[in-house]
């Protein structure tokens, strides 16, 4: 973590020195790179002009390293006053966050969108890939699950837990932590430290294969006896008395769970019964997105009363999504976001879905339209000095936020071509009032009617069959399997109210709706 | 690979000990087999190994040997080839070979004195002449041959050397060659039968590995030994290499001599390789590589033999100089592809094709016949090798033969070739912002110096460019990357339509990337080691991956396992994987599971239909230069096209179709027509053809009692306005026709075999014939139809009335 948490010190530093730094900038040709930044971090008008200059005379390969070479150099001291901050306040996170926020914005330097070193570091702060050094807004669950652990292992006795949520909520993430710190916890302890065996069920070849792997971590040194399967000998090592030395508690990880049902649910239900077995020292914990995916495939082992317990991770509220946004960016050197900016994006991605993966990307994509504007800015006037306050703000954020969830339909009606817009036109008519669907050789009647009435001459039967499809493709229609093309059930999968809305300017088509 | 050779036996014995052991010809070196005419005098080159000779006499003892494909094309290839032959000196001085080609050409037009002007009008530029098949210092080189190249550094340490042609024993350190040598499996050393301990009689099945292999100790060392490496240890070991020649030419210089070049194809060791050596590889593997050099004839040592696996295990006493090739590398993607199995097949071909394509001379004696008999020729098909592209060339393809040289194109054929969808454009209009996005998202991923891993959705309904602009953007990176300008990647790219199973995609890529073959199930634990946990393949893998999946949703599985891993990859630190995915569907995304969605990312990029304008610029830019079209008759086919669908490919084959019609139309004309270019009624013909149902056609086509049942079907559905009726009925109006109109009616059995037919070409829905009158019958196709293409009938005028 050093080379995340440093930068974020390094603009204090950077504002003390600068002073001294502009005259040894503006004295020597060959300016280092790391002064050169420090240069620019003071917000002086007439400074900035200059430091452009001098950026510009600086051959680019110097620039790579700096960042890393200030966060070596660093110490951490402001670091840890930020977090404190912010872990202090986490009961009003809003307040924190925004307080938070005023605080960066004292310390910290400006951004420059022109420089490739600070965009890149932006990037990659913001990429799905970077794990944050703490799981912020999921300490309660993590805790939940970490106490379970905890529980399990001082008392040495197996146990189950399943874990649901939607998509991009930290599941998998949180699980992670969850190992490490149970590691700790052991080492703390003095207990011997658990094995820990962390399945992506998805990457399994067969369902069964997780036993092989479960076992194949647990003795790795012994052989296997080819007579039995691997889930007969897991069987057989839990329901014999172990000598005590060497039981350690398995800690079983299995993301994506729900791939691990089968017609008979036998694998995942022998998972869990592993569970049950008088010796048995194994943690399972089950990760997937079905909230009940316990309930419904496994009733009997409410009987047998091993009944996972069951931990929910909510979707994001728009409060935590801001601040795991400001988390991840409060680590950098300067300020890339306006607050508001990052505000709107929690809002809307909170009220759609929830999903942190989808917050990170559009905040990315405004930063690309950024980039595009600064270069855009760039090419007309290339000596320029660099425009104050170029951040991503609220406009940039509406511009990525629109371009991920505005549906697509009037623009894609829009720019059909003509055919198949009266088939669309047709196919409104039909599904008027009734939401019926029909076979494609009643709409076909139907779009030659209206093709006779305005005399266009229409496309044949072929070729109406494959502007379906097309249209089916670009979900605009919904076409059931048929055995035959004609009997093919058709229905609407857009708004009427979207299609007249697109096809109003045309005067042809508004003649037809009518 | 699973057929690895047995155990070699290492032949060297003399041509008369011959028949009795199992040489095999192989029919990769051309220059032993197929070509040779069996005379004794061109059976002389006795410089070479004595392997050589042997091999040619047992062709000629042993004909059957020859696959039988292989004989009969070398029946049908002598006589041609045996016109061709060449015999060439090399009369260049040394100082001439250090000559720059480029020296050469610019040296060269002042002394083409003895030429005719047709000749020297053409070869203005190029003074080469090209051979199929070219006799070099003793020894025939041909196109597709395998030979072993010098090194440049060392080329003098080299030449002072005596390349030992024959392996020492590693045992008694003699070379004898009357007996026989077997090769050991591991370290390719070769051992007498009897040096052995205990002595072999026999060379034995299967793998033989020696003792030294055996203790895993290196055999005793000898001063000698080290000073006379055979020319493959050399190659192994990368002091020299090997070689296919894709072209031989002549070139004169300045003092009247002439240098001979080949272009060569050049094979590297499993070493130089991205991915380094592996376990995987055999000793004697040799990926092929796209990468071509001219050099000089001088240069070219000997032949080898470069095979493909299954010619390699039947290889098994072809001496030392046989390698094995079954991968193409390519240096600048850093990517296998596996060969097509048939190298030979299409080698011949090629040939065939440069025969055609290039000029062979007939020469036999290069003192006089050089100036004299070849000149003509020469001049009438002097050849332009410039066009070629030797970088989209695969082994695999095969092209076909320009057939008539001379003959020149008119206007109207040469559009119809550039408006072919298989030519591909030289640029690509209309699409300059999508492909702008696309260079912007990859270079954005793998520009930085720590790649971040990414996806990106292309999706367009077909025909509009998708593929091909994002396989140009690649084209363009790779130009970037081979200036400087960007770090090198590797790319892989994967149409779903040609994976056996959505499965197979990891043993795909990972054959891709490592040049392995594996099972799926492997594969995907490779890959998985690879991308989610950051281990490398190979040395030095830390180049960015880019995977370019076309067809994405042929991927989705029951529970799009596959979809999810492929798409977990890049969210994972240190995948360096951009995953490019192509489909038509709009909403993919949205139809997958919610968990592959979230993981897939919001980078879309939708290519809408063309309109009638861009239509309209793709096939004026595909005609630029030939002027064969009117611009009315291409504004109207793209405008019809953009009506319908707005299918680049479908507007592209209506011009064709046009073009040939127009050339039709004008050859009938006997050239009485004022224009030359293609009209608009052309266009129209091409569109009623393509975009007119076939219904209409069959029915104009069917026999007379056929259209007067459709027509009595047609009235019977005026009368009743029920779409289905009964034979029975149908059959009535059928007679009440006939009797009206004077037709003698058929009778019932007739009738009810024509209902039939017309059922079987699906024109009429009806139920299986063993009802008979009760059969119920119904038009497959708007009544409308059927009245169209009944109308205007000459037999039966009076069926109108009825329609």
């Amino acid at each position: 973590m050093p080379t995340i948490a440093g930068p974020s010190s390094s603009p204090q530093k950077h504002v003390v020195g600068s002073r001294s730094e502009i005259i040894g900038g503006l004295r020597s040709a060959e300016v280092n790179t790391s002064r050169k930044r420090k240069l620019r971090s003071d917000s002086a008008a007439e400074v900035a002009a200059t430091t452009v200059l001098s950026g510009n005379l600086i051959s680019t390969p110097m620039k790579w390293k700096s960042p890393r070479r200030c966060a070596v150099s660093i110490p951490k001291t402001s670091n840890e006053e930020i977090k404190e901050d912010s872990n202090g306040k986490l009961t009003s996170p809003v307040i924190s966050a925004v307080k938070n926020l005023s605080v960066c914005l004292d310390v910290k330097s400006k951004w420059n969108p022109r420089d490739d070193d600070q965009m890149k570091a932006v990037k990659e702060a913001l990429h799905v890939s970077k794990a944050p050094s703490t799981v912020v807004c999921r300490e309660d669950e993590q805790r939940r699950v970490f106490e379970f652990v905890k529980g399990c292992m001082e008392q040495k006795k197996a146990g189950s837990l399943y874990i649901c949520g939607c998509p991009g909520t930290g599941k998998s993430l949180s699980m992670e932590k969850v190992r490490q710190q149970a590691e700790d916890w052991a080492k703390q302890a003095g207990l011997p430290c658990p094995e820990t065996v962390s399945v992506n069920c998805t990457s399994l070849t067969k369902t069964t294969d997780i036993f092989s792997k479960i076992l194949g971590n647990n003795e790795s040194g012994k052989k296997a006896n080819g007579s039995s399967s691997p889930l007969q000998q897991l069987r057989s090592l839990f329901s014999q008395k172990q000598q005590q030395s060497s039981s350690k508690m398995m800690l079983i990880i299995a993301d994506e769970m729900d791939y691990l049902i089968t017609r008979d649910r036998g694998v995942l239900h022998e998972l869990f019964m592993l569970t049950t077995l008088p010796f048995s020292r194994c943690i399972l914990i089950g990760v997937a997105n079905a909230i009940d995916l316990a309930d419904r495939f496994l009733p009997k082992l409410k009987s047998l009363n091993c009944k996972p317990l069951v931990v929910t991770f909510r979707a994001y509220s728009k409060d935590q999504i801001l601040r795991i946004l400001q988390e991840r960016l409060v680590a950098l050197p300067f300020v890339a976001f306006q607050s508001n900016a990052l505000e709107i994006c929690a809002r809307k991605v909170s009220a759609a879905s929830g999903d942190m993966r989808k917050a990170l990307c559009v905040c990315r994509s405004a930063l690309e339209i950024l980039e595009i504007e600064v270069r855009g800015s760039i090419d007309q006037e290339p000596q320029g000095p660099a425009p104050e306050g170029q951040v991503v703000k609220m406009d940039h954020m509406i511009a990525a936020l629109s371009k991920t969830f505005k549906s697509p339909v009037v623009d894609t009606i829009q720019s059909l071509p003509q055919h198949q817009q009266i088939i669309v036109c047709s196919a409104a008519k039909a599904f008027r009032g009734s939401k019926k669907d029909r076979t494609i050789a009643e709409l076909n009647k139907l779009y030659l009617e209206i093709c006779k009435s305005s005399m266009i001459t229409p496309a044949g039967i072929t070729e109406f069959t494959n502007m379906c499809t097309v249209l089916n493709d670009q979900g605009i229609l919904k076409l059931s399997h048929a055995r035959d093309d004609k009997l093919k059930r058709v229905s609407l999968r857009v708004d009427e109210a979207d299609i007249t809305f697109a096809l109003k300017e045309i005067r042809f088509f508004r003649n037809c709706l009518l | 690979m699973a057929a690895t050779p047995s155990s070699k036996a290492k032949t060297f014995q003399s041509p008369n000990k011959t028949p009795t052991n199992m040489y095999r010809k192989s029919y990769l070196s051309p220059s032993s087999t197929s070509l040779t005419p069996q005379t004794p005098e061109t059976l002389t080159p006795l410089r070479r190994s004595s392997r050589h000779v042997s091999r040619k006499i047992d062709l000629g003892n042993d004909p059957i040997d020859l696959p039988g494909r292989e004989s009969i094309q070398e029946i049908n290839l002598t006589p041609r080839k045996r016109t061709t032959d060449v015999v060439a000196e090399t009369l260049t001085t040394p100082k001439t070979k250090k000559k720059k080609k480029i020296d050469v050409e610019a040296s060269f037009s002042p002394i083409s004195p003895n030429r005719s002007e047709t000749i020297t009008k053409k070869k203005k530029k190029k003074k080469r002449v090209y051979y199929n098949k070219v006799e070099f210092d003793e020894t025939e080189f041909e196109i597709g041959d395998h030979v072993y190249v010098k090194r440049r550094e060392d080329a003098n340490s080299d030449e002072e050397e005596e390349d030992p042609e024959i392996e020492d024993c590693q045992i008694c350190f003699k070379s004898d060659t009357n007996i026989i040598m077997i090769e050991c499996d591991d370290c390719l050393g070769g051992f007498h039968l009897n040096c052995l301990k205990p002595p072999l009689t026999d060379v034995p099945k299967g793998d033989w590995i020696c003792q030294f292999c055996v203790v895993h100790k290196p055999p005793p060392l000898q001063g000698k030994k080290l000073a006379k490496r055979t020319m493959r240890e050399k190659l192994l070991s990368g002091d020299l290499w090997a070689a296919r020649i894709e072209k031989l030419w002549k070139q004169e210089v300045v003092d009247g001599g002439c240098v001979y070049w080949i272009r060569a194809r050049w094979y590297i060791i499993p070493e130089e390789t991205v991915s380094g050596r592996q376990r995987h590889n055999l000793k004697r593997e040799l990926y092929l590589t796209n990468d071509f050099a001219d050099i000089e004839m001088e240069c070219v040592l000997r032949h080898c033999f470069v095979k493909c696996p299954m010619e390699f295990s039947k290889a098994s006493n072809d001496g030392d100089d046989v390698f094995l090739c079954e991968y193409e590398y390519d240096v600048h993607c850093h990517s296998f592809k596996r060969l097509a199995q048939l190298v030979d097949g299409d080698s011949d071909s090629d040939q065939e094709w440069n025969g055609g394509k290039e000029k062979e001379i007939d020469s036999d004696d290069e003192e006089e016949s050089v100036c004299a008999d070849s000149k003509s020729k020469r001049g009438l098909t002097g050849v332009n090798t410039k066009g070629r592209i030797f970088g989209v060339e695969k082994v695999g393809t095969k092209r076909i033969p320009e057939h008539v040289r001379c003959y020149k194109k008119n206007e109207l054929e040469k559009a119809k070739a550039t408006l072919l969808l298989a030519t591909r454009p030289k640029s690509l209009p209309c699409r300059s912002k999508e492909m702008e996005e696309i260079t912007a998202f990859i270079k954005g991923s793998i520009l930085d110096d720590q790649c971040l891993g990414r996806c990106m959705y292309i999706h367009g309904v077909p025909g509009t460019g998708k593929t091909i602009s994002v396989l140009s953007v690649m084209k363009n990176l790779k130009a970037e990357v081979e200036a400087g300008s960007v770090s090198p990647y590797c790319f892989v790219e994967i149409n779903g339509l040609k994976l056996a199973s959505p499965e197979n995609i990891y043993s795909v890529i990972y054959e891709a990337l490592s040049g392995h073959h594996v099972g799926w199930k492997k594969a995907l634990l490779f890959l998985n080691e690879r991308f989610a946990e950051g281990k490398r393949i190979g040395k030095e893998n830390e180049k960015p991956c880019i995977l370019l999946i076309d067809e994405l949703d042929l991927l989705v599985t029951r529970n799009q396992s596959v979809l999810y891993n492929i798409l977990d990859w890049p969210t994972k630190p240190n995948s360096r994987l951009v995953v490019l995915g192509i489909a038509n569907t709009m909403d993919l995304p949205e139809k997958l599971l919610p968990r592959i969605s979230s993981r897939m990312g919001i980078q879309r990029l939708c290519f809408g239909p063309y309109n009638h304008m861009q239509l309209q610029e793709i096939i004026s830019t595909r005609l630029k230069g030939i002027n064969a079209f009117e611009k009315t008759a291409i504004e109207f086919a793209s405008r019809k096209v953009a009506a319908v669908s707005g299918d680049a490919r479908r507007a592209l084959e209506i011009c064709r179709r046009a073009a040939e019609v127009a050339d039709y139309r004008l050859k009938n004309n006997n050239k009485t027509a004022k224009s030359q270019l293609v009209i608009m009624a052309d266009v129209e013909v091409a569109i009623q053809e393509m975009f007119q149902a076939p219904h209409i056609q069959v029915m104009k086509s069917v026999s007379k009692l056929s259209k007067i049942f459709l027509t009595a079907m047609v009235h019977e559905l005026y009368k009743t306005g029920i779409a289905e009726t009964s034979f029975d009925r149908v059959a009535t109006t059928v007679s009440s026709l006939c009797l009206t109109h004077g037709e003698a009616f058929p009778g019932w059995d007739i009738l009810l075999k024509i209902g039939c037919d017309l059922g079987e070409c699906k024109i009429v829905l009806c139920e299986p014939g063993e009802k008979h009158r009760l059969q119920k019958l119904q038009l497959n196709f708007p009544s409308d139809d059927v009245a169209f293409a009944l109308k205007d009938n000459k037999d039966f005028p009076w069926l109108a009335n009825y329609l």
